[in-house]
């Protein structure tokens, strides 16, 4: 870093410098020069200029990297007590979910999903975020791990940045942004993305040529050239690596797609940085080469993916949704450019996948079923693709302007130093190896050492997060006794409730979010004229450290018991601020916000005029309303420290086991007679082909011996009472009658095949089977004469219009079931009828490409519309021949095959249980059996309803390595409360006036939480009314909003709170009545009473 | 599909059992057809394809399917052996080499498919010698 | 430099010309090239069948003598017997039990041993000489002719024989800048331009030489530039007789990068043999003036 250009001749800490004080390196010249003795200052200068110690940390978990699985993996080892150490080699968390635009299936915004995770973890008072760090030594033993963290310096002060972006803007510098994937550039010295968590400038060492510009630029000073790097020394007990994935960029393999070589050609990552509303374009999908929009844009799948010379053997997984997402949204934002997707097969294989796929297609995105073979760039720099649709036969040359290659996802470059360097041993492919696949997908080949994500092979949101809590299950073992710290220490609360509203209002600039926008010091000028406002400030980002110091301070000096900050939206640092109240004494609910960003500054951006009107507008509601707050309390409960976890199956065990080794009590009920589930009527696993004895009865004996888990079996849960926490249940067991008390709720029950009630001839003939028949045929060898010709039909009640989803395990379990019919009879001859083959999981591309070969099995892909017949003799329909009529789409001709066996993959559904379980624990069910999770992509292993877990097959079905990861994921998620031995309800929980109240019940009917139970009136016990519990309540507000008799009011939100927001917003019409102050007996001179109603 | 093949009656008597085609060209060359899941790369990419009865792709399907009536497209005397699909197959399979053990089938057989007679004298001329040994070796058994 | 050449059947009548000229582009060079003794017919085309070793016998007994002739490296200006004999000199070296056989069936040659490294005139210039060294010959740059690379297949497929990358070969490209030519890139350099099918389907042949050609004509090209002798003739001569089955279409001149070179580094361009082709190559070259001044 050459800074002979540098001017100042005094450091900013107003030492005066040696002529040549500044050389290469700076932390090389400070450690070997001897810095003079001056007067001032020299105990800082002394301090900085020592040879540093070793900042050593003791923490219980280390997790390296930071994006949706390493934060998932934090919170959830975070809240269960243990302090988490959590780094990241870029400058920010998020990872790559950040860099998606929207996430399928169901189109949120990804940043939206993940930036509250995000702060939750920065804030987290148990988890120490170090980013712009790598590791670089790991020794030790499971329980007593040492780490060396080598942290990079930003060469910016953490404290002092405000994030104003002032010095990007004169950084001299650009640099190709490797966050937008390279197709754009940003400066030296940058934040990767503008909710970057901390928000902290970085300066690129690398390409600083140390100009100094943005030193001079800095008003807070927060440039600091002497900021060493520095290592770190950690212990831990345990190691979670979570550092994820990177895009295969096709330069050096399928150079026929032309990437790199035509401008119009990009990866589908770049892609979703175009659609990115903080991407280069904005959110808008314009070609590279000339900024104008396409015509029309065509993807390539599985390119460098699928591939056995060129390129990588397995299956990314994700591709075939991610560019189904993106051709949609793009689709659906811009219908008149011609979409087209080229595909081999669509693995559309998770829950709603295919349901998405369909309506993909709806939208008018076009899916042709063939691999291209080159492209090549026209004049105007369209690309032109060669291709055979393999469905109509036509080899064709199709232009478009724009060409997506949805590239194989690969282990990061890192992943081999990585490997070494944390000592888990790596697969050919370069993903980290687990401990076995089939039985511990999360453990890594070294103990003491976890794995979540893509690091163990490539997945989507909702498998990462389900691995990462089951690796924060596993990681918590060896340091399960181990002391844990639950929460921050607040100091007591002030009374306030007699006193005037004093009301401080902060405005908040967001940098140039809203400052740019809008006449911020105008808006804080008005709210002076405000009644009670006392005191009115604004400053540049009020989330900042600083500033939450600044507002505690002012809130003791100015006496200060009402806060309105005029900022974002209260979701991204509600929370935040609230702590800041509760750090100053105030209870956390006598604060309001004001978003004059999200709903001001950022859809007005082209009027400044009105949009600061309407902030001062949005202001005096706020502060209309914060007059009438009231402080809140949040109920504290208690948590029975068991679970109980509903289904014996392999989920249900393996929940168990890790709850067990957390040291937390299950009780584990199976309908059966014997633990096992539907593993127990299976042969073999695939893709290892391990038999499933092999795997189930270890399993049964370890849970029958573990003192933790008392397992009830020929049991049924058939009445439960309570909340989380407090749940009491009643369980029938063969006849008798007990009851069982438990915390939380862990449902694995599992699936079943569904009856196909007659279609294609399903138990009309001896040799057509189901799967789960058929191997359990093989199992107790009954299967006799060797078939000659054997027919697997695939998809058998699947994707149709009664059940239009995807069974997800299906054609795995056809393709291994063929190779055990080719092992036990060599000669015959195997067909497999197919829609899509679906094999997407680790090692299953490459088991299908060896049974495919070696098994000489022949694929009939079959159209949808024209499925297959099977037709019995006539004379001898329950024994006799049996024929298959197939279409081959391909070949596009109809074949007929003798077969000697039939075999149908039977889709699944929910098991019988799911009706009666689902109307007990007051939890959603979706047409076929199968639960609802919270949230699709981040919280696929909770429910609404607090206190209830959910994991494997009766989520949807899955195949062993994802229901195992789920299961741990299930007893990390269901030992939070437990561990945390208390927990809070929310404080503006709906409240019910039982004087007013009908007992209609319409608010028991809306409550999603089913929070709200109708119980007899104390007063007047023949009259039910509506009680809201205060555990379950999450103060939606739904039942205020439909109570008829506004006899429920939602604390915090009561009618008079938002009538008098209502009318501050209308003043202009109704113009001096409401200027009257507020008055200490709590009447206004305000027209409309409590409800509303004109007086 | 079916009706696009011409018949051939040297061809036609040449019979395999069951699954005896799929096996005999695995033999000749190594590659075992199973592998090839239809993707289509191969046709797209073969520069002979638009006068192609059967395309590439087609060309292993049938012989999967156990279609001998495959010897009598007029693909496999087509392939000039150019070797890009066999490039850019992503199962590896080497098509050139299939077709080359199609063609020895019939060339063993002793059903040649060319005579140095029909070449008119002008041709036999400038035509480069090359060519001439290039064809007799595909051709001629 | 001595280097010992393998010349195969075409190289001595139809393509007398590429042969000329490389040994006056060697010869201003400062090399020599020496045919070998008792070569025969490399074989063409490689075996594509497993089990056939009777059709490697020809290409390993051109091995054998280069061996013979106490050499260890032989040079083809043909790209197809070039082709074969990597082919085979892979094979054995592959499969040692083959090269047992195939040694103890040639009873009446010596065993070869497998050190013969087979290269084509193009890797000889590109890695031997190199292009910088060329550079600073040409005396006559190509200056504003625009020429498109062609290399078919047989230089580039299968990989494991080829003499640069097998979808995006610069080698060419290279060349012409070298000699001061603008190069017109084309997807098409590498498609194959119908081979022995011009013997009894020239339609066909036709067909691929005007697909190739117009699209280079499309991009501004006014020739091509290749190595392959049976390409030259599919492209130039055969692209001739397709004007009667497109209508309009003008084939432009094709050249042999040998012949290229002579022009640029001002050589006596008899050895060009430019009568030979079909369409003309010199008129192009007399109406941009790249002929040698006098």
């Amino acid at each position: 870093m050459r800074l002979q250009s540098y001017n100042y001749k005094y450091h900013d800490i107003g030492i005066p410098l040696q002529e040549n004080y500044f050389l290469d390196e700076p932390e090389e010249i400070v450690q070997s020069r001897t810095i003079p003795v001056l007067e001032t200052s020299v105990s800082i200068v002394a301090e900085m200029a020592e040879r540093r110690k070793k900042r050593l940390i003791k923490a219980d978990v280390l997790i390296i990297g930071a994006g949706i699985s390493g934060m998932q993996a934090a919170l959830d080892t975070a809240d269960k007590g243990y302090r988490v150490v959590i780094i990241d080699k870029t400058s920010t968390i998020g990872g790559s979910m950040v860099k998606l635009d929207k996430t399928f299936p169901t189109n949120d915004c990804s940043i939206c999903t993940a930036a509250p995770k995000m702060v939750e973890l920065s804030r987290h008072p148990n988890i120490e975020l170090i980013t712009y760090a790598e590791i670089n030594s790991l020794d030790g033993k499971p329980g007593d791990f040492k780490a060396n963290i080598w942290k990079k310096s930003k060469y910016v002060d953490p404290d002092k940045c405000t994030g104003c972006n002032d010095c990007a803007e004169v950084c001299p510098v650009e640099v190709v942004n490797p966050f937008d994937e390279k197709i754009s550039t940003r400066k030296a010295i940058y934040i990767e993305f503008p909710q970057a968590v901390p928000i902290v400038y970085t300066i690129d060492y690398e390409h600083c040529v140390g100009c100094g510009s943005c030193d001079r630029v800095c008003e807070r000073g927060a440039i600091s050239f002497l900021e060493k790097s520095e290592e770190i020394e950690v212990h831990v007990g345990s190691i979670i690596v979570a550092t994820g994935f990177e895009v295969f960029e096709p330069f050096e393999m399928r150079k026929e797609y032309g990437y790199g070589k035509y401008g119009n050609v990009i990866t589908a990552m770049q892609f979703e940085r175009l659609l990115s509303s903080f991407g280069p374009t904005s959110g808008k999908v314009l070609r590279l080469s000339d900024g104008k929009k396409p015509k029309s844009i065509a993807w390539i799948q599985c390119v460098g993916s699928r591939s056995a010379q060129l390129g990588f053997p397995y299956c990314s997984r994700v591709c075939c949704m991610y560019a189904t997402k993106e051709a949609s949204i793009a689709k659906e934002a811009n219908p008149d450019i011609d979409i087209t997707i080229y595909y081999m097969d669509i693995r559309a294989y998770g829950k709603d996948f295919q349901q998405y796929y369909e309506h993909a297609k709806d939208l008018g995105v076009k899916y042709v079923r063939g691999r291209p073979s080159s492209v090549y760039e026209n004049n105007d720099k369209s690309i032109t693709i060669k291709y055979k649709n393999t469905l109509t036969g036509e080899v064709k040359e199709s232009i478009v302007d724009m060409l997506v290659l949805s590239t194989a996802i690969i282990p990061s470059q890192g992943n081999k130093k990585l490997g070494e360097i944390v000592g888990v041993e790596v697969d050919e492919n370069g993903f980290f190896k687990q401990q076995s696949l089939l039985t511990n997908p999360v453990r890594s080949t070294r103990d003491g050492v976890y794995l979540a994500g893509c690091i163990q092979g490539p997945k989507d949101i909702p498998d990462s997060v389900s691995m990462a809590s089951g690796a924060a299950a596993e990681a918590v073992v060896p340091i399960k006794d181990r002391e844990r710290r639950i929460g921050k220490e607040f100091p007591p609360e002030l009374d306030v409730s007699n006193k005037e509203p004093r009301i401080g209002l902060f405005v908040c600039h967001c940098g140039k979010n809203i400052a740019g926008f809008l006449d911020v010091d105008r808006v804080t000028d008005e709210a002076k004229n405000m009644s009670n406002v006392v005191y009115a400030e604004h400053m540049m980002f009020a989330c900042s450290g600083d500033s939450s110091k600044k507002i505690k301070g002012l809130i003791k000096e100015k006496n200060l018991n009402r806060i309105v900050v005029a900022a974002c939206s209260p979701r991204t640092h509600g929370g935040l601020f609230q702590d800041t109240l509760r750090e100053a004494g105030l209870n956390k609910y006598l604060f309001e916000m004001a978003n004059i960003r999200n709903h001001c500054s950022w859809v007005h951006s082209d009027n400044w005029d009105a949009a600061t009107k309407k902030a001062v507008d949005l202001v005096r509601a706020a502060v209309a309303k914060v007059r009438y707050l009231e402080p809140l309390s949040e109920e504290e409960f208690s948590i029975y420290p068991s679970t109980l976890v509903i289904g014996g199956g392999v989920s249900g065990m393996e929940a168990s086991l890790a709850l067990a080794d957390m040291g937390i009590k299950s009780v584990l009920l199976e309908k059966e007679s014997e633990l096992g589930g539907r593993l127990k009527r299976l042969y073999s696993m695939f893709p290892s082909d391990i038999k499933t004895e092999e795997i189930i009865n270890p399993l049964i004996k370890e849970v029958s011996r573990n003192r933790l888990i008392s397992v009830m079996t020929e049991s049924e849960l058939f009445s439960i009472d309570g909340f989380i926490g407090n749940y009491k249940g009643k369980i029938r067991q063969k006849g008798k009658e007990k009851e069982v008390e438990f915390g939380t709720i862990i449902v694995a029950t599992g699936f079943r095949e569904i009856d196909l009630e007659g279609r294609y001839q399903h138990r009309r003939n001896k040799n057509i089977l189901s799967q789960i028949e058929l191997e359990e045929k093989i199992g107790n060898n009954s299967l006799k004469k060797k078939p000659g010709n054997v027919v697997f039909i695939n998809c058998a009640g699947a994707m149709d219009e009664e059940r239009p989803y995807c069974c997800r395990v299906g054609c795995g379990v056809s393709i291994k079931n063929a190779k055990l019919i080719s092992q036990k009879f060599p000669g015959s001859k195997i067909y497999i009828l197919y829609r899509d083959m679906r094999v997407f999981g680790k090692e299953e591309e490459e088991y299908y490409s060896d049974v495919l070969k070696n098994c000489h099995v022949t694929t009939i892909r079959y159209p949808g519309d024209k499925k297959p017949e099977i037709i019995l003799d006539k004379n001898q329909p329950a024994d006799g021949d049996v024929t298959v009529k197939v279409y081959d789409d391909i070949l596009r001709e109809e074949i007929s095959i003798p077969a000697d066996l039939v075999v149908l993959t039977v889709n699944t559904e929910g098991e019988v249980m799911t009706e009666k379980l689902k109307n007990m624990l007051k939890v959603p069910v979706d047409a076929a059996g199968f639960f609802m999770e919270a949230h699709a992509k981040i919280r696929p292993l909770d429910f609404s309803t607090s206190g209830v877990y959910l994991c494997g097959a009766a989520h949807y079905p899955k195949n062993l390595v994802d229901s195992i990861a789920q299961a741990k994921g299930a007893a990390s998620r269901a030992a939070i409360p437990i561990m945390q031995e208390r927990m809070k309800g929310e404080g503006i929980i709906s409240e019910t006036n039982e004087d007013l109240c009908s007992g209609c019940r319409t608010c028991e009917s809306v409550c999603a939480f089913s929070a709200i139970e109708m119980k007899p009136n104390p007063k007047e016990p023949k009259h039910s009314v509506a009680v809201v519990n205060k555990a379950l309540c999450k103060g939606c507000g739904v039942c205020a909003g439909a109570c008829p008799s506004g006899a429920i009011q939602q604390k915090g939100f009561k009618s008079n709170q938002i009538d008098v927001m209502i009318s501050a917003l209308l003043e202009k019409t109704f113009s001096e009545k409401s200027k009257k102050s507020f008055r200490v007996d709590g009447k206004s001179d305000f027209p409309y009473n409590e409800k509303g109603v004109g007086a | 599909m079916k009706n696009r093949l011409q018949k051939n009656e040297d061809i036609d008597v040449l019979r395999f059992e069951k699954g005896g085609l799929g096996q005999e060209v695995e033999e000749l060359c190594g590659e075992n057809l199973f592998g090839c899941y239809q993707c289509g790369t191969c046709s797209a990419g073969c520069p002979f394809i638009e006068d192609m009865d059967l395309a590439p792709d087609d060309v292993i399907r049938y012989v999967v399917l156990d279609r001998v009536e495959v010897l009598n497209s007029k693909t496999i005397w087509l392939c000039a052996s150019c070797y890009t699909c066999a490039e850019r197959c992503p199962r590896d399979i080497n098509i050139t080499k299939i077709m080359e053990a199609l063609r020895q089938i019939i060339l063993r057989k002793n059903i040649d498919q060319t005579s140095l007679v029909k070449i008119p004298e002008n041709e036999r001329k400038i035509i480069p010698q090359m060519a001439f040994v290039s064809l007799f070796r595909k051709n001629i058994g | 430099m001595k280097l010992l050449y393998y010349p195969g059947c075409t190289l001595k009548t139809s393509a007398k010309n590429l042969e000329r000229s490389a040994f006056a582009v060697m010869d201003a060079l400062g090399h020599e090239m020496v045919e070998m003794k008792d070569w025969n017919c490399c074989g063409v085309v490689a075996s594509l069948t497993d089990d056939d070793l009777m059709r490697h016998l020809a290409p390993l007994r051109n091995l054998i003598h280069v061996e013979d002739a106490g050499e260890n490296r032989v040079v083809t200006l043909c790209d197809m017997c070039c082709n074969t004999l990597k082919q085979t000199n892979l094979r054995v070296k592959e499969k040692p039990e083959d090269l047992e056989k195939l040694n103890a069936f040639m009873d009446e040659e010596k065993d070869y041993k497998g050190t013969v490294k087979v290269i084509h005139f193009l890797e000889f210039l590109r890695d031997e000489v190199g292009f910088d060294v060329l550079k600073k010959m040409v005396k006559n740059p190509l200056t504003g002719i625009r020429i498109m690379p062609y290399y078919g297949c047989m230089l580039l497929r299968p990989r494991e024989v080829s003499i640069d990358d097998a979808e995006e070969p610069k080698i060419l490209a290279e060349l012409l800048i070298t000699l001061g030519a603008e190069v017109i890139d084309n997807p098409f350099k590498i498609e194959c331009c119908g081979s022995y099918h011009t013997v009894e389907q020239k339609e066909l042949v036709s067909k691929r030489a005007h697909r190739i050609t117009s699209f280079a004509v499309e991009r501004g090209s006014d020739a091509i530039i290749l190595s392959c002798p049976l390409c030259r003739f599919n492209l130039d001569v055969r692209g001739k007789e397709s004007e009667k089955l497109f209508k309009g279409y003008k084939q432009i001149p094709v050249y042999y990068y040998t012949q290229l070179i002579a022009v640029a580094l001002g050589l006596d361009l008899k050895c060009c043999g430019f009568d030979t082709h079909a369409v003309d190559p010199i008129l192009l070259l007399k109406k941009k003036g790249c002929l040698k001044k006098e």
